[in-house]
């Protein structure tokens, strides 16, 4: 994949998975995560490797190529969360690029919220929204691998206190 | 060098702070010695695993924070880890700050400034860092904390501005505030600070103006309460004190440099290192002291400016007394006061002479030099401002209508403008350049503007218009038009439809001369050359002829012919012959002294006189009043003037005009000149004219006047007396001011005339009689 070298002359910083393994990325991929991007800013450049305690490898990579193909996208403000949370659609591009495995979208969305990328936390967790959209309980626990721990008199509880919500 | 302890486990309270507190204390003590990424990131990581660590670990709880909303199952509901961290951080802050505080002590003035302001300028650097290693906190517990309505909690860096005010800045801040306002003094005495201290005192206490219901607006209450106050209340003292020994040591002008300079150096005060809201505080203040405080002795020296023309001074003056309300008032009235005496002095000066000779050159001259004086003095040293020339207008209307040359009647300074346009307008050798006439065409106009008695003015132009036009004395029909558009635009259409049908009735004239040739040449073989001007009696200002004439019988044919010519034409028009305002050209081939013979330029009159003489050289004075049918008066006159030319001379009696004299004419006429002006208007003439015209104003004064009351009257049906008369004041205020005993008058002639009448039972109230 070929990084767009128009921006800042190519300066690079080195990221570090948790499992040691060093990705040179160009300083606009990396400020995509809101962290590092201060982080730049507050020490400043250095050759440093910048270690990422809580990624590994492979989640990195992804999360790469997710900053590398946004690089240029404007950076979110706070005025547009309403906007953002009645908005579901999620583009082709993002929609093919989670198309994984479950436990990878997991692990995206956590090292998405580590790192401070919140778009695409946000389009993360709209995936594993559609995931339960239109699902019985039933469906979502096979979906999830979630066990029932509930007693019958607590879902029935649950079920009363939230039949508002009902669909009719 | 630093250390990289390793992570905590995520759980572990006491080991997360400690682990934290170390790189927070590097951050704020240290940060020149530099920072490692990974030292950040682990501080960051430090705080998330924290943060994380009650969904890892599902079975452990932290201190529930109390609270609404806290009623769910801590099992179940969404907790969020943090509030530990939050309050070790805001207990290390604390701590911090005491400690910096407590080092304070030991500074005073520009030491301490200097220690507030360097620590100031640490502690937000690494409090901005503090912020962001903070983040997760920030975005998450913070967050959640503020959406849920407590205020008490801050995001990390307004926490860090909220510590700093409280442990650091009230303490400190009576102290620092004495340290700025020396230094400040000091500026003020001539000595040159480090103003840079000041400038970031100032942003540091505006920084710390937070909100309390919002933590994300700011406001400026804490930088106006402990900056703003102190610093405006120590100005009003320092100039206070300043102001009132210089006045007592130096002269009112060196005081108002001195206020100048002042107030420039506030001006640039604030522009320089204070917070631009105190603008408006500091100025005022200072205005006060500097400039309210000592109106009084400015008023006082104001006169002594003016007499000395002082155009700086006043021009400060007056910037100076513009910045308080009412600075200005009295000034305003001492310079209305000073124009008038300055245009009475002008006029009394030209008016040795007395107002009988006056030159309405030298007259309207000096008027135009004392407003051109003042209104310069408006425009540069008062900058054009509307009082200014308010009070210029008033003082050039009282001048310019009330002096020594007008000391019977207000009505002499139109007259005398009137004739200074006449003597502009007329073929003469002085006329001046076209451009140069438009500029004193306006002049007049300036001159005009104050006139009260336009109609007065109306009255002169339109006679002196008339003889240029009947004698073709006109100098230029641009330069009469551009007059009259300048009276219109002045006065209105109304002002000058008469002199402009004056025009009208010249250009008609001329075609009808043109026509009569035209037919002459086909009828007759016409000898005399005849131009008539036929004019309507109700536009042109001219008086009928007091006395009868014979028409000579060289010109009789013709005359009968034009006669008959203009009746046919305009069926049922009456012409009125006015031969005393007519003239001729008569050839004289009889004179010994010239083969050419000369041409004598003649009155109708003397024509009438003169060509007698082509049946016989000698006759009394009773032969030429039968033969001619003039009065004895006009005959007079007309004969005194040939006698004095020469052209007749008296052989018997010893004065003109004496029953039996004999006049006989000259053979040996001599002149120089081939053409002989003996149509000379007599002296006494132009006086009676003069006395004339301004009855005629009276007259004119008390039908417009009457016209005026039953317009008003018609209108309103009923009006009190006083009311009426106010009315009738403003309605013809644009052409003169009536006097109040007239108007009382043309009232009781309209009473009398049953235009209006009283109405019964109401004292002073008439009505319209329709």
């Amino acid at each position: 994949m070929s990084t767009n070298a128009s921006n800042s002359e190519n300066k690079k910083v080195t990221l570090k998975s948790c499992d040691d393994v060093e990705f040179k990325v160009d300083i606009p991929v990396a400020s995509r995560s809101i962290l590092l991007k201060n982080m730049i800013e507050d020490v400043g450049e250095t050759d440093q490797s910048i270690p990422l305690p809580n990624v590994n490898e492979k989640v990195l990579k992804k999360v790469l190529e997710w900053c590398e193909h946004h690089v240029n996208d404007p950076q979110p403000t706070n005025d547009d969360d309403d906007s953002r949370r009645r908005n579901t659609e999620i583009d082709d591009w993002d929609q093919r690029f989670l198309n994984v495995e479950q436990d990878m979208l997991f692990e995206i969305i956590l090292a998405a919220n580590y790192l401070d990328i919140k778009p695409l936390l946000d389009i993360g967790c709209k995936t594993v929204a559609n995931m339960i959209k239109g699902k019985s309980p039933e469906e979502i626990r096979s979906t999830f691998n979630i066990v029932n721990d509930f007693t019958p008199e607590e879902e029935e509880q649950i079920r009363k206190e939230n039949e508002w919500a009902e669909d009719r | 060098m630093e250390t990289n302890p390793a992570l905590p486990p995520p759980n572990d309270l006491s080991a997360t702070w400690a682990f934290l507190e170390s790189g927070i204390n590097h951050i704020m003590n240290r940060l020149e010695e530099g920072l490692s990424y990974k030292r950040y990131m682990d501080l960051y990581t430090g705080i998330y695993n924290y943060c994380t660590s009650s969904r890892m670990n599902p079975g452990f709880t932290s201190e529930p924070l109390a609270g609404p909303g806290s009623n769910l199952n801590n099992n179940r509901g969404a907790n969020l880890m943090g509030s530990d961290l939050y309050q070790n951080l805001q207990r290390y802050l604390e701590r911090h700050l005491h400690e910096i505080r407590g080092n304070s002590a030991q500074y005073m003035d520009e030491n301490l400034l200097r220690y507030y302001t360097r620590n100031w300028e640490k502690y937000t650097t690494a409090s901005s860092y503090v912020h962001h290693v903070f983040r997760y906190l920030n975005r998450h517990w913070v967050k959640r904390e503020i959406d849920e309505g407590r205020k008490t909690v801050y995001d990390v860096y307004t926490l860090t501005l909220v510590s700093w005010r409280d442990h650091m800045f009230m303490h400190v801040e009576r102290n620092v505030m004495t340290a700025v306002l020396k230094l400040i003094e000091r500026q003020r005495n001539g000595e040159s600070v480090e103003t840079s201290l000041v400038k970031s005192v100032v942003e540091s206490f505006v920084a710390l103006g937070l909100d309390d219901a919002d933590s994300t607006k700011s406001t400026l209450d804490v930088y106006k309460e402990h900056f703003q106050k102190p610093f405006v209340e120590s100005s009003e003292v320092y100039y206070k004190a300043e102001s009132e020994k210089f006045v007592t040591e130096n002269s009112v002008t060196e005081y108002m440099k001195k206020a100048e300079t002042r107030l420039a150096e506030e001006e640039n005060r604030v522009q320089m290192y204070l917070h631009q809201s105190t603008h408006k505080p500091l100025i005022t203040t200072c205005e006060n002291v500097l400039v309210k405080n000592h109106t009084e002795i400015m008023w006082d020296e104001f006169q002594n400016l003016l007499n000395a023309d002082k155009m700086e001074d006043l021009h400060r003056m007056y910037s100076l007394l513009s910045r308080i309300p009412e600075g200005l008032d009295p000034l305003r009235t001492r310079f209305e006061n000073h124009v008038r005496i300055a245009g009475l002095n002008a006029i009394e000066k030209v008016a040795d002479q007395g107002s009988e000779n006056m030159e309405p050159k030298t007259y309207v001259d000096a008027l135009l030099e004392v407003h051109k004086k003042y209104n310069d003095m408006v425009t540069t040293a008062f900058r054009g401002e509307a009082g200014f020339v308010a009070s210029l207008d008033k003082a050039c209307r009282e001048f310019v209508n009330r002096n020594k040359v007008c000391k019977s009647s207000t009505s002499k300074s139109p007259e005398l403008l009137a004739r200074f346009c006449d003597s502009l307008l007329r073929k003469s050798s002085k006329n001046p350049e076209e451009g140069d006439l438009e500029d004193v065409l306006n002049n007049i106009m300036t001159v005009f503007k104050y006139v009260e008695d336009k109609d007065v003015f109306q009255k002169f132009y339109s006679k002196m218009l008339a003889k240029r036009l009947v004698n073709g004395t006109s100098a230029s029909e641009d330069a009469e038009s551009s007059m009259i558009s300048k009276l219109k635009e002045a006065c209105g259409f109304e002002y000058t439809s008469k002199l402009q049908r004056m025009f009208t009735d010249m250009g008609l004239s001329k075609d009808l001369n043109d026509q009569f040739k035209e037919r002459s040449s086909v009828e007759s073989n016409e000898q005399v050359d005849f131009t008539v001007l036929v004019l309507g009696t109700a536009s042109w200002p001219l008086q009928p002829s007091t006395t009868n004439f014979t028409i000579p019988e060289e010109v009789e044919r013709t005359f009968q012919r034009f006669k008959m010519f203009y009746q046919n034409k305009h069926s049922g028009r009456k012409l009125n012959w006015l031969f005393h305002l007519s003239k001729g050209e008569l050839k004289a081939n009889y004179c010994k002294a010239s083969k050419t013979g000369y041409t004598f330029q003649v009155s109708t009159y003397q024509m009438g006189i003169l060509l007698q003489y082509n049946k016989d050289t000698s006759y009394t004075f009773e032969d030429l009043k039968t033969s001619t049918d003039l009065s004895s008066d006009v005959l007079t006159g007309s004969l005194s003037t040939l006698v004095k030319a020469k052209v007749l001379n008296i052989t018997k009696g010893a004065a003109v005009g004496e029953p039996s004299s004999r006049y006989d004419l000259n053979m040996d006429f001599k002149s120089k000149k081939v053409r002989i002006q003996l149509n000379v208007p007599v002296k006494s003439e132009q006086k009676v004219e003069v006395e004339e015209t301004h009855k005629t104003v009276e007259e004119d004064r008390k039908l417009l006047m009457q016209a005026a009351i039953v317009r008003i009257m018609k209108t309103r049906k009923t009006l009190k007396h006083v009311v009426l008369v106010q009315e009738v004041i403003a309605q013809l205020s644009n052409r003169f001011k009536p006097k109040i005993p007239d108007i009382k008058k043309c009232i009781d002639v309209l009473l009398e005339k049953e235009y209006i009448e009283r109405v019964e039972g109401q004292k002073d109230m008439f009505s319209y009689v329709a």
